[in-house]
């Protein structure tokens, strides 16, 4: 990250010892480090600039709030005030001290309802205060209890380097059978587009239990192809914490409100995205520290009416990954995502670190504790097939993500899965896959493609696709109208009845609306689980989610277990 | 047809516990969406949508479940179940910043509202056209 040789390294002609040296090699000393400087916005969670809690309420509205009159709100201001803030419980909430807010974050005797019967009230500057009186251990201990869903869940990146198609729907079937439950791909062509969501769509359906699936896309294509049924949720409707920004993003609150209300209106699941730092990148934060201006975010996203947040700073770790307490702060503002009762998918998805031992720090205060989506999302593919721009978390780390699981006994949603099951959901998913883009008329995929691309290990590994005739085809399928129900129709017709049936049975979860509501994903059994059929019921010890009963026994298995009854055997 | 009181406890997920309270926007029962009607032909793309009526059932569990914010989404959605995607997607462009002038912003809010019947959908957009005139993110008039 660094252009000129740091002080003390091996090239500045000084003497140094063998230790420095080897501790100069070591993958955390690629990575960049700055110091705080609040003027910019360089800052975690505390900047002399941020404003002080504050809230006046007049005839039934708002007419201060963190020390601005109404008549100076900014438009994220009057957003918030009008649409996110419990104007009944404002002034009651906001007079407790924020220390004792926190404390009913971390104390198990206090609900998780009776924490959002306060935190309705709260402003952006108050939230922010309570959050800097909370330690790691603290935060992680409140997202414990806030985690709208009491199960927790995971989300994976099914991407190509190549857009593969056949790539992408072995990847989804893959994804589905360790355990995800929502999947998401992005594009390096974006005309591409159509064949890689269906390849996404129908690879998510393969064997038992479905993954639900996302496109990300600027925003009214990400929106048309929802519309059409080829994916089943959107995630990336970005909201952002300073006004010049979110202008600059070609958006305001009220447009996003609208289109939460669009997506709704089809049936169709969606979360916002945002996360701290992305104002410094984006160069106006005002001066305000990272968490202020993310928690503006969690705020927008609750007054729009919108179930769920993607946050976690996302794309822009890097930035708070740089400063003191930046991860602490990347931690928080997960935890008031919860706090605030909103489904928080929870970062973890973007490369972070250079350093294996950071990686895993970055993850655990997601893990750990358990949040509705733990990575979102965990790279199903190698790091360079990644096109968003890699993860925290990717293929390579599987095992070893089991076996986290295992050791701590904690839920990242995920499974170690045989061999011979992954290659054989694999093989049916790129079979599906043949079969449909023939029945469609679109580019073929013969078998030798399918071959490879079931013992691939990513796109290195597979035979190169006719990309001009591919991109025809994706025409073709937005000209002709194609739609989820055609992808039930050409499986169906084809021998891939099973597959058409889970296909279908999400086609229909738009008619019912049960997957609009706060935290919703489908069950292996294909049905709705939600905050609302089940909600976390954190408090203390021996309540709440805890792994056991099948789960549980599902979560010992690893690659290689010895046997307990024959030590020359391992367990299958 | 008066509203069902639903209880969120017994009632949800609606498609498990109340299919009798799901039909599609077309008028057809969730339970007519079989495979043998998808592959007869008699299920469409129109079929796979969620209706009004249905988002305002949604809407009552999201309020009786404490999440009035959502609730208020689904209603405003309800609403647009009403527009064409074509109409959604040019709206929501009218909406982004420097995109429309107050005038332009308050037809989008009557058409909404006498067209429609969008009342909620108006008032947002109409409250968007007071905003974005006072931050000054109307569109320059020429």
């Amino acid at each position: 990250m660094t252009a000129v040789a740091p002080q003390g390294s091996p090239l500045d002609g000084v003497r140094h010892s063998l230790r420095t040296e080897v501790l100069e090699n070591r993958p955390v000393n690629l990575d960049g480090f700055v110091e705080e400087w609040p003027e910019v916005g360089m800052v975690a969670m505390d900047s002399p600039f941020d404003p002080a809690p504050s809230v006046r309420v007049q005839d039934g509205v708002i007419v201060e709030m963190d020390g601005v009159a109404r008549a100076d709100f900014d438009f994220i201001d009057q957003f918030i005030a009008d649409h996110a803030i419990d104007i009944e419980t404002t002034e009651d909430s906001m007079a407790l001290p924020a220390v004792e807010i926190a404390r009913m974050l971390v104390d198990p005797n206090t609900s998780r309802s009776e924490v959002i019967a306060v935190t309705k009230g709260l402003t952006p500057a108050k939230l922010l205060e309570v959050a800097k009186t909370m330690n790691i251990v603290e935060i992680m201990m409140g997202m414990q209890k806030m985690r709208a869903r009491r199960t927790p869940a995971n989300q994976a990146h099914c991407t190509s380097a190549r857009d593969n198609p056949v790539q992408v729907v072995c990847e989804a079937a893959e994804a589905s059978i360790r355990g995800f439950s929502e999947v998401e791909t992005t594009l390096g062509v974006v005309r591409y587009a159509p064949l890689v969501a269906m390849a996404l769509q129908i690879g998510s359906q393969v064997g038992e239990g479905v993954a639900l699936t996302q496109c990300a896309l600027e925003e009214a294509t990400e929106l048309e192809l929802g519309m059409r049924g080829i994916t089943a949720y959107a995630e990336t409707i970005s909201v952002y914490g300073t006004e010049p920004v979110f202008v600059d993003g070609d958006d305001t609150p009220w447009s996003k409100a609208f289109l939460a209300a669009a997506y709704a209106s089809r049936g169709i699941k969606m979360r916002f995205t945002s996360g701290t730092g992305s104002e410094v990148q984006m160069g106006n934060a005002q001066g305000k520290s990272m968490l202020y201006l993310e928690i503006r975010c969690i705020l927008v996203t609750k007054g729009a009416g919108v179930q769920g947040l993607q946050n976690g700073s996302i794309s822009c770790i890097g930035v708070p990954g740089a400063v003191p307490a930046g991860i602490r702060a990347v931690a928080a503002e997960n935890m008031i995502a919860s706090a605030v009762d909103l489904e928080c998918a929870s970062g973890n998805d973007q490369s972070f670190s250079h350093s294996p031992m950071r990686r895993t720090a970055r993850l655990m205060p997601q893990m750990m504790p358990g949040t509705d989506f733990v990575c979102s999302g965990y790279s199903a593919t190698p790091n360079y097939d990644n096109m968003f721009a890699g993860s925290n978390v990717d293929s390579d780390d599987f095992d070893d993500f089991n076996t986290i699981q295992r050791d701590l006994q904690i839920d990242g949603g995920l499974r170690h899965v045989k061999e011979d099951d992954i290659l054989a959901v694999r093989t049916r998913a790129a079979k599906a896959l043949q079969a449909v883009f023939d029945y469609l008329d679109l580019p073929s995929i013969s078998d030798a493609e399918i071959d490879a691309a079931v013992y691939a290990n990513g796109s290195a590994d597979l035979l190169p696709r006719d990309v001009l005739e591919d991109l025809k085809g994706a025409q073709q399928v937005m000209d002709r109208g194609i739609t989820g129900l055609d992808l039930v129709k050409a499986l169906e017709s084809t021998g891939f009845s099973d597959v058409a049936a889970n296909l279908l049975a999400v086609l229909r979860q738009r008619v019912s609306g049960d997957l609009l509501q706060t935290s919703a994903i489908m069950t292996p059994a294909l049905e709705p689980l939600s905050a609302v059929n089940d909600a976390n019921d954190y408090q203390g010890p021996s309540t709440g989610y805890r792994p056991s009963g099948a789960r549980w026994e599902e979560m010992k298995k690893l690659r290689h277990v010895t046997s307990a009854s024959n030590p020359e055997m391992e367990v299958e | 047809m008066t509203e069902p009181d639903l209880d969120p406890a017994v009632d949800y997920p609606l498609s498990v516990n109340r299919r009798d309270l799901l039909v599609t926007p077309t008028g057809k029962p969730l339970d007519a969406i079989t495979m043998p009607a998808v592959m007869a032909g008699d299920v469409d793309a129109a079929d796979l949508r969620i209706s009004p009526e249905t988002l305002r059932l949604q809407a009552q569990i999201s309020e009786k479940s404490g999440r009035p914010a959502l609730g208020a989404n689904l209603r405003r959605a309800a609403e647009m179940t009403a527009l064409s995607d074509e109409r959604v997607l040019q709206i929501y462009n009218a909406l982004r910043p420097n995109a429309s002038s107050r005038a332009e912003l308050e037809a989008i809010a009557d058409e909404l509202s006498s067209t429609y019947h969008a009342e909620l959908l108006s008032a947002l957009v109409r409250e968007a056209a007071e905003v974005y005139e006072r931050r000054d993110i109307l569109a320059t008039s020429e």
